[in-house]
């Protein structure tokens, strides 16, 4: 569950710059990589990218997406979504309008008056001068008020009707790349699970993981949490070091041709107590109710519910306090990490075949540990499937 | 990176105390930061971006507030100061709501806020919709002249 990136911040560097700030730094510098992880082969061979084709009829639909929400162009910066719609991750912006080739823009400015003129001036060329302009979600505040102030007629709107309206529902070659992210996260974890040992440090665990992933062709990240600080579902800047007993909880994924896979697993390091037992298998119950509400046709909100009722039934809860569920059940996933839409209370956006979630209702018992489940979902016609097997018992953490 | 202690208590009440003067000169009431070196230089505050609206509103007079994800709130009073307040949302709720609340409570219901230079758009989009009547403006001149790295 771990937050989606941004233009100006990737997660994955994120995670290396939160591990840094305690002075081990997770995947920059490993050192002791166990020989079982340096064996892992590439996992990366016959991935199919995204045709050209693909990204033309994506463009197509967000014309017809900015026809209904009346935008007469939309304006991108480098980005996931600028990668959806172009193939590329090169430094610049879009311009993308009602009609001809949408206007990539290389940074070609020297200062940030010429770049807002220049995006300013591929707006008018564009016929969209004095109209209403989407904005991507992450194009940041002084581009806006530079451009604003070039073309004073401009209405800025959300562009996230058309981004989000196109990227929301994947197409079978966007599935068959987030199922080979899913794969090779779940062996990622299976060779790092192998690793653990007493005394082991959270950075270490997470070292590992990286390192799995370089060796499965990919680029990866995870974080691991050790102990009481499960309860954390983002974990603690407090070092940690694995003893027996503790519940060990990696989360996180990888990327293969810009889609991501987002997987969380908690084991016990040992043997399991009985309460340790019972919190997982109620965890593994809300996570399958989740599964069966996520029927094409019910809310995004009514997912939630269904998972945050066993929760609540069992006496946690109710609603975000814990012990019990702090955060929403699920995020949409794609070329982020986490996207629209959500599984969250007062999302009453109708689920689609093609849509894809995260499952992962956490229970957090703060001072004691936190469990999470983790697997994603995508909605067929005939109602939720996961990507990955779920783990069927808290011995076993893969399927 | 300082810490968020005692120590560093007294250099992040300094740097603040220039911005503010910063920002009576550029008439700005209120400034809204997202994560990001400018929150870390005034705050100490090292944190994430992500879809989960994170931020700190710096107002001419009073505590600083961070407004920040409620799940979240062990994890991030671990890095902010006692002297701030800490207002969270849930999953279902609005920051924008918290943020344009925060303002209110302060006074301010007119006049200049200015924006963190690289907040995203959704961001800033949120606020206005529920605080039409701010005038907006880039936090850019005023944290440059407050030497706000």
């Amino acid at each position: 569950m771990l937050d989606r990136s941004t233009n100006s911040l990737n997660r994955r560097v994120f995670l290396a710059a939160a591990a840094g700030l305690t002075g081990a730094i997770a995947a920059a510098q490993p050192t002791n990589i166990p020989e079982s992880i340096r064996a892992l082969q590439p996992m990366t061979g016959g991935v199919q990218p995204i045709t050209r084709e693909e990204r033309a009829a994506r463009v197509e639909k967000a014309r017809r997406l900015m026809r209904e929400n009346r935008m007469d162009a939309v304006l991108m910066e480098a980005g996931s979504s600028m990668f959806y719609f172009t193939g590329s991750r090169a430094d610049g912006a879009l311009v993308m309008a009602l009609k001809g080739d949408p206007v990539p823009l290389a940074p070609e400015w020297k200062t940030d008056e010429e770049k807002y003129r220049s995006i300013a001036r591929a707006l008018k060329d564009r016929g969209a001068g004095t109209g209403r302009v989407g904005i991507e979600e992450r194009v940041q505040f002084d581009v806006v008020d530079g451009i604003g102030k070039e073309l004073a007629a401009l209405e800025f709107v959300s562009a996230t009707p058309v981004t989000a309206g196109c990227r929301v529902i994947k197409s079978r070659a966007e599935l068959a790349l987030m199922q080979r992210a899913n794969d090779i996260t779940i062996a990622a974890y299976r060779a790092a699970f192998g690793t653990l040992r007493e005394g082991m440090t959270q950075h270490e665990l997470s070292a590992n993981i990286a390192a799995a992933y370089q060796a499965l062709g990919v680029r990866g990240d995870a974080m691991a949490i050790f102990g009481k600080y499960t309860a954390f579902p983002h974990g603690s800047i407090q070092p940690q070091k694995l003893r027996e007993g503790d519940l060990v909880l990696v989360d996180d994924g990888c990327s293969v041709e810009g889609y991501q896979s987002d997987i969380t697993r908690t084991i016990v390091f040992g043997k399991p107590t009985a309460r340790q037992r019972e919190i997982w298998n109620l965890e593994r119950r809300a996570q399958d109710a989740a599964l069966a509400a996520a029927k094409p046709g019910a809310t995004c909100e009514s997912v939630d519910a269904a998972a945050r009722k066993v929760i609540t039934d069992y006496g946690f809860g109710p609603g975000y306090k814990v012990p019990g569920l702090p955060h929403r059940t699920g995020h949409g996933i794609g070329l982020d990490g986490h996207e629209w839409t959500y599984l969250v209370r007062g999302n009453k956006t109708r689920i689609e075949p093609g849509m894809c979630f995260s499952d992962e209702p956490t229970i957090a018992i703060y001072g004691e540990f936190g469990v999470r489940l983790e697997d994603c979902m995508y909605i067929t016609e005939e109602g939720a499937r996961m990507f990955t097997k779920q783990s069927p018992e808290i011995e076993q953490p893969f399927g | 990176m300082p810490q968020a202690s005692e120590n560093s208590g007294a250099l992040y009440d300094a740097r603040l105390a220039k911005l503010r003067e910063a920002m009576k000169e550029f008439g700005i009431r209120a400034i809204v930061l997202e994560p990001g070196p400018a929150m870390v230089y005034l705050t100490g505050v090292r944190w994430g971006r992500s879809e989960r609206t994170f931020a700190v509103v710096i107002p001419e007079k009073g505590n600083l507030a961070f407004v920040l994800p409620g799940f979240e709130e062990m994890r991030a009073r671990e890095l902010i100061r006692d002297a701030a307040e800490v207002r969270i949302w849930q999953e279902d709720e609005s920051p924008f709501q918290q943020i344009t609340d925060v303002l209110k409570e302060r006074g301010i219901s007119a006049g200049r806020v200015a924006i963190d230079p690289s907040a995203r758009f959704f961001v800033f989009d949120g606020i206005k919709k529920l605080a039409p009547k701010l005038d907006y403006v880039s936090a850019q001149p005023v944290l440059k002249s407050a030497d706000v790295k």
